[in-house]
């Protein structure tokens, strides 16, 4: 809907949310996988890491101030290249010639950390979509 | 005794009045019935996208959030509102017509 601009503000702050709820998505996965020695392809579990891009809102392409307002998108899913941490582990059926088993590089503290940030993130654009929304019931208002 | 006549009296066109220039006022004049419609038409496709996005969440497509279907419910709302206020503005203004005394 082009024709009211409140939405623009809803659109921005739907699309970080939804970049939001990806970067928890990955938390989940890092630490529910922080001890996984066995991932597709060989070798333990690899750290994810979300990498963030501005995009244009959909369907805002009226006056150039709106133009200039970006939202966020979700553009890559990395994976963290730190080596694995090494642990000696004789008996583990993925030990290494020499016994030692190689788990992911997953830190949970870190990963923790993130969690925190993505669900404030979450918190700060739902306040924004809140006021945005109680902008446009205010100016509907107006007069009664 | 001659009485003066009183002065023509020219009423204030859209063109003198501050902030509207005479190009905007020739370009399309906006109605209060096409406003209406066109926010009727909003307010409907708004409903519309709502519904499908509910529906969506509910078959369990992974793109679909929680938010999104929020989101797009209070959309609705307030599109259907919009319509909801322009209307009740029209009938207010034709009620006090309709109660202009002569």
């Amino acid at each position: 809907m082009s024709t009211m601009d409140f939405f623009t503000a809803m659109e921005v702050s739907a699309s970080g949310l939804s970049a939001e709820r990806t970067r928890m998505n990955v938390a989940a996965s890092n630490l529910a996988n922080a001890q996984t020695t066995q991932a597709a392809g060989g070798g333990p579990y690899k750290r994810r890491d979300v990498v963030m891009q501005s995009v244009d809102v959909p369907g805002v392409q009226r006056t150039p101030f709106a133009q200039a307002v970006k939202g966020v998108a979700v553009s890559q899913i990395s994976q963290d290249t730190a080596p694995p941490r090494l642990e000696y582990d004789p008996g583990h059926p993925q030990a290494n010639a020499q016994g030692y088993v190689a788990y992911p590089n997953v830190n949970p503290v870190e990963e923790m950390v993130d969690m925190i940030t993505a669900s404030r993130a979450y918190e700060a654009g739902i306040t924004t979509m809140t006021t945005a929304v109680n902008m446009a019931e205010r100016a509907l208002g107006i007069g009664r | 005794m001659s009485i003066a006549p009183i002065a023509p009296f020219t009423p204030p066109v859209a063109a003198e009045l501050p902030g509207i220039t005479g190009a905007e006022r020739s370009a399309a004049r906006p109605d209060l019935a096409g406003s209406f419609g066109k926010a009727l038409e909003d307010a409907h496709a708004a409903e519309h996208r709502a519904t499908a996005a509910a529906e969506q969440f509910a078959k369990g497509d992974p793109g679909m959030g929680i938010h999104e279907v929020v989101i797009a419910s209070e959309k609705a709302n307030i599109a259907v509102r919009y319509a909801t206020t322009l209307k009740n503005k029209a009938l207010e203004a034709y009620r006090e017509l309709m109660n202009t005394q002569v």
